[in-house]
């Protein structure tokens, strides 16, 4: 039997604010980040097949579109992180006023930005 | 304790322990994704970027499938896809860190 039920009014309904804003891109990054996370332990996989074959791959990495997939990478763990952390408060009953969790949700959005750049910099040893 | 309970709980364990794991290996990640081949198997197959890792792998996954299923319990309608979805999703959330993990301790130059 086919279910009746009414189903609740889908995103598109909505007015767009920050807090949907975060909360899309936070289910978002949640999936691409484990997309990811396969494609690491593929690649981790991929080291068993010895030091000639891995050129390849390093090839990949080395390229503009390595260090591009890299960056977006650390964007999004970064986002994700930051998005956890507001959730963490949350949980403990911190953050739910409404001008807090604005200042929060705008803290996760620049803050994923500035996070990113300060690890891929740290990351490539420029300071 | 009921089940929604157990999967809050869980779900907000597995973040607490994520959360430093994740920051440690994206540094990592940047630092060492373009060395060559003796660099990164030697990062993989010490310690403690060993452990660090087979630990992430689990716990993301994990984690993962519990916040994935939620997402089809949300957008997914039809009862018997929203099963087998869910349900593929818990196996390839074993099977995908299980082979890392043992891929990961075999790791040798």
């Amino acid at each position: 039997m086919s279910n009746k039920n009414p189903l609740s009014p889908h995103i598109q309904i909505y007015s767009w604010n920050i807090s949907l804003l975060i909360s899309i891109s936070r289910r978002i990054t949640g999936v691409i980040n484990i997309v990811a996370l396969t494609l690491v332990c593929l690649w981790i996989a991929l080291l068993l097949l010895g030091e000639e074959n891995y050129e390849y791959i390093k090839f990949f990495l080395q390229s503009f579109l390595g260090k591009f997939f890299i960056l977006c990478l650390t964007w999004s763990f970064s986002f994700q992180i930051l998005s956890e952390v507001r959730h963490l408060f949350w949980d403990f009953g911190y953050g739910f006023e409404l001008i807090t969790s604005k200042i929060t949700g705008l803290i996760v959005i620049f803050g994923s930005l500035i996070l990113t750049i300060l690890i891929y910099l740290f990351g490539k040893q420029i300071f | 304790m009921i089940n929604a309970t157990k999967k809050w709980i869980f779900l907000k364990v597995s973040s607490i322990i994520l959360i430093p794991l994740m920051v440690w290996f994206i540094i990592n990640l940047v630092l060492i994704y373009d060395k060559g081949y003796v660099d990164i198997v030697n990062f993989f197959s010490t310690q403690p970027s060993k452990f660090l890792t087979s630990l992430l792998m689990i716990v993301a996954f994990f984690y993962s499938s519990l916040s994935i299923s939620a997402i089809f319990e949300d957008y997914i309608h039809d009862e018997k896809i929203k099963n087998v979805a869910t349900k593929a999703l818990t196996v390839f959330a074993i099977i995908i860190p299980l082979i890392t993990v043992i891929i990961i301790f075999n790791l040798t130059i």
